[in-house]
């Protein structure tokens, strides 16, 4: 007979009690952690599972209002998102400045981002009423003549959602990148001023070196965020008029009401493949 | 009584090994202290002593009780740390008194506690300052405060003057020593500086690469170190160290024949000789030397001479009237000569 | 004395006008209209100039006085935003501390993975996850009840308020925690006696910032909440676009209420908020 001999295993250390500190560690975040699975995972476990079904993305691909809220978006992102950034590098240069008067600007030009959007957007959406809004007002003042319908007009009317969106968000990003520019030390402007160079030689070759990588993270991190206004559109245009001015953050919500909750979910899923990119991006960025 | 026993003390971090069997016991209000260069794992040793790092392998047992597994705050040890660590939102009273606060002492106990520490330290003033209104040393000070009004069984120093400029760490090294005549607590001291450690020492344990190169007083390591390291570690200027070989009962080296005493090696045996500058003399005959800087430095002059390929330094008592360039004799006695083992730096002679 | 009055000196200053007036215009004119239509009496509202004819109050005291039909709930509707606001605010605040305290301080095992979780969230476009989130609070039978957009915005502002909140952490010097737990300090001693007094500035601004979205909030409160005594002062201001012949000036009053406190808060917290916030949103 062929005994083997097989080794008893060895006795298994006994595991060490969690110290106190190990507890407490686990103890203090289960409070995010219950929120997150209850509230994060649930959620967004549902939505793709509503998501789940072909059809909805047949349907969703043949609806000319989804195409053309694609296109609104893909329009929105590049436009606003640039436009914004640009302004935003050039206001940080302004912004640079100590003068007394520009310093108060400042104080006055954080505003928009201060104030919640709902009334401001209304505000705005009041001055653009074709009758008696102060836009049309004073066009008819100063020329006698009638002042387009804004909002009636898709192309009007979606720029001045754009603008809003500028609007509001332009102050945040100035900070940021002003906060960039204060990182650059004066010395390297002094040397080029001794060296003969030209403001745009400033730019080129110091300034915009070393804010391109805040620039870049900036941009990415906007479109992420601009993909999720909501307000801008839908409280300026509705999404009007005649749904041509949707953008996905009011699409889905359009689906909702119209208990099309595949659609909405559909609508939102065909965008991941262009969000977890980004996403993923801005977290290697961020959490080194 | 507070005794302390290092049992084969082993660190790894992962496959990295930090410190590889370390032994050696500390006895009733000795104070230590652990010095190396930086690396060596004295700050390690300390920590694991403190409980704030693992213990990989061995035991650490204060008075006879193995505390490997206790939580810092149940081994009652106090500890004084580089950068002070002085709660920057309390007072210096509320710095103080925060363990025994923790404990829930009662309020008169902690406020005698803390008076007899400000009373001790000179602290009684500040009581109501906080820690960015103090100096470096103040700061210092209430950081042992902290550590008096625990009262506990060791105290245990984390490099505490590295970060004060050279006057006031030489006021807070007599100061500390004196804290400990007076208190006679178990004392653990860990410094990278040979000359704190050489004053203020009871034992001191020379450190290098995780294992200990020599424990003992001051003296024994200055007057026999065990190997070259240590040899080179303690005393200022450093020893001068030079390659020989034995010849005929004396060192062959850097040209020309140096007297030693008894010497335990084989005829040819390549050896490191060393002698330290205060044991070279200046007399009429010996070793011939060519003079390169001389420093005097008031009450001691410092030389640089030149001997064969290499260059000494000699300190010398008083003045001199050596100049660069003359030639000068330099007298050894073999006594005070050190051999070491030209492979593994171990004590010869 | 002669004052050194250079042409570069005007041109310089004449350019930085160029750009600062239109600024100054462009910053000011929504918010300024707003304010304009508060002040106005329903007709002359309209007429487009730039000052009313009789700036009244008049606007503001119907308003308290809940005297329009849309108005009939105005201060319920203002109490809501303000104990959500609130509400979102400390359980965020909560939250956060613990998580960031735990994964910062403690170093608890899988932090990192929890950190990178809060972080995944917090990318996440809101108004994409609103869709999802209205099904889920409506499976779990909290649709109009007003805990739930409590609860969807602390799901929502938290990643942030923990990102922020470790990156202030991970500043505090270690030894204050190993001279803590040498002086005796149990894991909840540190926190309360050393952790939270040193964390006070981060916290003001973490807290402000998640109350401050709490109250903007509209997409999710349109969402959630339906009867008129549970909306939010935002969700009822949009309902006023429901009619044409909606009281416009009763409207703006009531949105220049409403956008008071945040501009408030903002202006008082300034140095809080600004350095707080973005020193964490973005990282070079």
């Amino acid at each position: 007979m062929n005994t083997a001999v097989i080794a008893a295993p060895a006795p298994r250390k006994p595991a060490k009690p969690l110290s106190t500190w190990e507890f407490w560690g686990r103890a203090l975040v289960v409070p995010y952690l219950l929120v997150f699975v209850v509230f994060v995972v649930y959620p967004v476990g549902y939505g793709l599972w509503l998501a789940r079904d072909p059809q909805s993305y047949v349907k969703l691909f043949d609806d000319p209002i989804f195409f053309r809220t694609a296109i609104n978006t893909l329009v929105f992102l590049v436009v606003a998102i640039n436009l914004k950034m640009v302004i935003a590098l050039f206001l940080s240069g302004f912004f640079l400045n100590t003068r007394w008067w520009i310093k108060v600007l400042s104080v006055l030009f954080i505003l928009p981002w201060a104030v919640p959007s709902i009334p401001t957007i209304l505000s705005v959406r009041f001055m653009l009423n074709p009758e008696w809004g102060v836009i049309n007002s004073t066009i008819f003042r100063l020329t006698g003549l009638d002042g387009p319908n804004w909002l009636n007009d898709p192309t009007l009317a979606f720029s001045f959602s754009m603008l809003m969106h500028v609007w509001k968000s332009l102050p945040f990003w100035t900070l940021i990148l002003l906060a960039g520019r204060m990182a650059i030390p004066s010395e390297q402007y002094e040397a080029a001023s001794v060296d003969g160079a030209s403001a745009w030689q400033k730019f080129r070759f110091i300034t915009w070196p070393s804010m391109r990588g805040l620039y870049l993270t900036s941009t990415l991190l906007s479109m992420i965020w601009t993909l999720g206004d909501f307000n801008s559109v839908y409280l300026l245009t509705g999404g009007g008029p005649a749904d041509l001015t949707h953008v996905l953050a009011t699409l889905g919500i359009r689906y909702l009401r119209l208990d099309q909750i595949e659609l909405a979910m559909a609508s939102i899923v065909v965008t991941l493949p262009l969000v977890l990119p980004l996403v993923y991006f801005m977290m290697k960025r961020l959490s080194k | 009584m507070a005794t302390l026993s290092f049992r084969d003390i082993q660190k790894a971090y992962g496959k990295f090994k930090v410190i590889h069997g370390i032994g050696f016991d500390i006895s009733d209000g000795e104070f230590v202290v652990l010095v190396g260069p930086s690396g060596c794992g004295k700050s390690t040793l300390l920590r694991m002593l403190a409980g704030l790092e693992e213990i990989t392998g061995g035991e650490i047992l204060i008075d006879g009780k193995v505390v490997n597994d206790l939580e810092s705050k149940d081994r009652d040890i106090a500890m004084v740390f580089q950068s002070y660590a002085l709660y920057p939102h309390m007072t210096v009273r509320e710095n103080m008194a925060f363990s025994l606060r923790l404990r829930r002492a009662a309020t008169k106990t902690t406020d005698e506690r803390v008076a007899n520490a400000a009373r001790i330290l000179n602290l009684a003033e500040l009581l109501d300052r906080y820690p960015r209104e103090l100096s470096g040393g103040q700061r210092q000070r209430v950081a042992m405060g902290r550590a008096i009004v625990r009262d506990p069984k060791v105290f245990l120093f984390d490099e505490p003057l590295s970060n004060l400029d050279a006057k006031l760490r030489v006021a807070m090294r007599a100061e500390i020593k004196a804290l400990h005549q007076r208190l006679k607590t178990t004392t653990v001291y860990v410094t990278h500086d040979q000359i704190e450690a050489m004053t203020m020492a009871d034992r001191i344990v020379v450190m290098h690469d995780g294992i200990i190169e020599q424990i003992g007083t001051p003296l024994e390591l200055f007057d026999r170190p065990a190997n070259l390291f240590v040899a080179q570690f303690i005393g200022s200027p450093a020893m001068n160290v030079f390659p020989g070989t034995v010849r005929d009962g004396t060192i062959e080296g850097l040209g020309t024949r140096w007297p030693a005493a008894s010497i335990r090696a084989a005829e040819g045996q390549v050896v490191h000789y060393g002698i330290r500058p205060g044991d070279l003399e200046l007399a009429n005959d010996g070793v011939p030397a060519k003079v390169v800087v001389v420093e005097p430095t008031g009450a001691e002059t410092e030389l640089l001479v030149q001997v064969g390929e290499a260059q000494l330094i000699v300190v010398l008592h008083g003045r001199t009237q050596a100049q660069p360039d003359d030639t000068v004799h330099l007298a050894v006695d073999p006594a005070k000569a050190h051999v070491f083992d030209g492979r593994d730096g171990q004590r010869l002679g | 004395m002669s004052r050194a009055f250079s042409l570069k000196k005007v041109s310089v200053e004449a350019r930085l006008l160029l750009v600062g007036i239109p600024v100054l215009l462009w910053t000011l004119i929504p918010v300024y209209h707003l304010f304009l239509f508060a002040i106005s009496e329903r007709d002359t509202a309209t007429s487009g100039r730039l000052w009313p004819k009789n700036a009244t109050l008049q606007n503001f005291d119907t308003v308290f006085q809940q005297q329009h039909f849309y108005l009939n709930h105005f201060w319920v509707q203002l109490g809501n935003s303000l104990m959500i606001a609130i509400a979102v605010g400390v359980i965020t605040l909560f939250i956060a501390t613990t998580a960031a305290f735990a994964i910062s301080r403690l170093k608890v095992k899988g932090g990192r993975t929890v950190m990178n979780l809060a972080l995944f969230t917090y990318f996440i476009p809101a108004a994409f996850l609103a869709v999802p989130m209205y099904k889920t609070m409506a499976n779990y039978g909290l649709l109009n009840n007003r805990w739930s957009l409590v609860l969807a915005m602390v799901t929502i502002a938290s990643p942030y308020c923990i990102w922020v909140l470790k990156q202030a952490s991970d500043k505090l010097p270690w030894e204050l925690d190993e001279a803590a737990r040498i002086d005796g300090a149990t894991p909840l001693q540190l926190f309360r006696l050393v952790y939270l007094p040193l964390m006070v500035p981060s916290l003001v601004a973490v807290g402000t910032y998640a109350l401050l979205l709490a109250w903007n909030e509209y997409l999710y409160g349109f969402l959630l909440l339906s009867n008129e005594t549970h909306l939010t002062l935002a969700v009822a201001l949009g309902n006023f676009l429901a009619a044409d012949d909606s009281p416009w000036e009763l409207l703006m009053a009531t949105g220049f209420i409403y956008a008071l406190p945040p501009a408030a808060i903002y202006y008082a917290f300034k140095r809080y908020m600004v350095s707080g916030l973005t020193a964490g949103a973005v990282k070079t």
